[in-house]
């Protein structure tokens, strides 16, 4: 078909309720960078995306700017960009304290607040390099289009609810909102069942102070072989086994 | 015959709504920092950049998401996951060439319909949503798409469509129905609801002219 035959078809296209043929002509064109229909599409993408504007206008509950920039590190991230500065520049310190330092207590008390100033920030950029594994891991699931999607909860007055998805190679992301925190000495713990098999620990997890909670369990998973992802309560240490119910479960 | 639809979406058309919270968003986003800054310090993980991308466009990816799912709960963990997915994947965005906002919507409106029929045992992805956030797909765009005058131009296009003009381009956009979906839901003709779509989007193509052209 020629780019004429398309044009109608470009808002279609960018809704995603085009249908085959023009769907597929119009996919060929901007795979072979069409001259005009890439900018024809462009256009109707253009057009779409201003449809999301109209939606009725509400204000975000003032919590939800707080989860969006826990996605970055909120303001702990910022360290991730500083920390590694302030790590060198108390090395440095630490380094001139020992030149050019030359005289007894004075310099030594000196020496032994740079070196715990060091050691303290080395754990918080220890703890954010943590932090980001765990993200990246979450990131990878999330980004696959194949991986496996289970909803739970949802039911009143307000549950636990939330997301599982399951990659087979990347593993397990559990999103969870309304989970207060656990219990002091209490942890949360999640739980892969396989069908007809006895829960396996997928890691253990706290809950944020809004009710909210991320959890990833990496590396390979069997999803043809996996019944439910649950959560229990168990003591801080984690359980080989589930002591209690579970707090909620998710059923593929 | 005008098609009088059960569903209180159509009568309460989001098209419909006076605007009373948008002016303040839009000269954000008109009078702030330029997308173009704003994606290079997101590209730089700036976490204070991703705070302002919140402040500039959390409202918009709110609203769309809550209309598509109408739960609180549940839009706010999607809009974490939008802004988590931008977070992650704004490596591939073109910083120059790239339309932010357009992008940040087309993610959120994604994640909001996979939700959708994830809830409602469709198949995942059913239609062409995967491909329709890639970041490559929004280089060239405007990059301050969301001004005031464009989104009232485009509001005022849509309130002269007709009821069931509208009600076809919402069910598509919020509810990412495909046209045979509409058809049933609407239990009209298959090509009844083709013609009303092709003419709603003409009509929102003629009257908004070169307003959506870069």
């Amino acid at each position: 078909m020629n780019c004429d035959e398309l044009r109608d078809d470009y808002e279609l296209y960018a809704l995603g309720i085009a249908e085959d043929p023009e769907a597929g002509e119009i996919r060929a064109h901007l795979e072979r960078n069409c001259p005009i229909c890439v900018p024809g599409v462009r256009t109707a993408r253009q057009l779409t995306s201003l449809l999301g504007a109209s939606a009725p206008e509400v204000v975000p509950p003032a919590r939800l700017r707080k989860r969006v920039l826990a996605v970055a590190g909120g303001q702990k991230a910022s360290l991730w960009n500083w920390s590694p500065v302030w790590a060198a520049v108390a090395a440095g310190a630490l380094i001139a304290a020992v030149i050019f330092n030359v005289r007894g207590q004075r310099a030594s008390a000196e020496l032994q607040q740079a070196a715990a100033q060091l050691q303290q920030l080395q754990a918080e950029s220890a703890n954010q390099t943590r932090e980001l594994a765990r993200l990246n891991e979450a990131f990878a699931i999330l980004n696959q289009p194949d991986a496996k999607q289970v909803v739970f909860g949802g039911a009143a007055p307000q549950p636990p609810r939330g997301r599982v998805f399951l990659d087979p190679k990347r593993g397990v992301l559990l999103l969870a909102s309304n989970l207060p925190p656990a219990p002091a000495g209490k942890i949360y713990e999640m739980w892969v069942i396989p069908k007809g098999g006895a829960p396996v620990p997928a890691g253990l997890f706290q809950s944020s102070a809004d009710g909210t909670a991320l959890h990833v369990l990496p590396g390979p998973v069997n999803l043809a072989g996996t019944a439910a992802v649950a959560v229990t309560v168990e003591v801080a240490a984690g359980a080989t086994v589930p002591n209690l119910p579970p707090v909620f479960a998710a059923a593929l | 015959m005008i098609f009088a639809p059960q569903s209180c979406i159509f009568r309460n058309s989001a098209f419909n709504r006076i605007p009373k919270l948008m002016l303040p968003l839009l000269l954000a986003i008109e009078f702030g920092e330029n997308d173009a800054d704003l994606v290079r310090r997101l590209q730089r993980r700036d976490p204070r950049a991703m705070a302002e991308l919140y402040d500039r466009y959390g409202r918009l990816v709110y609203a769309l998401i809550l209309r598509v799912v109408r739960d609180g709960g549940i839009a706010e963990d999607l809009v974490q996951e939008t802004f988590l997915r931008v977070w992650n994947r704004v490596q591939g965005f073109d910083a120059e060439r790239g339309g932010l906002g357009a992008w940040l919507l087309a993610v959120a409106r994604n994640r909001a319909i996979d939700y959708l029929r994830s809830a409602a045992g469709r198949m995942r992805n059913a239609v062409e949503v995967p491909e329709t956030d890639h970041p490559a797909l929004f280089a060239d765009m405007e990059k301050e798409l969301f001004n005031s005058d464009r989104v009232r131009r485009v509001r005022t296009a849509l309130e002269k469509l007709s009821a069931n003009q509208r009600a076809v381009i919402e069910l598509a956009y919020f509810e990412g129905l495909s046209q045979a979906e509409m058809a049933e839901r609407m239990k009209q003709p298959l090509g009844t609801v083709k013609t009303w779509v092709r003419t709603a989007l003409k009509s929102l193509r003629d009257e908004l002219g070169t307003a959506v052209i870069a």
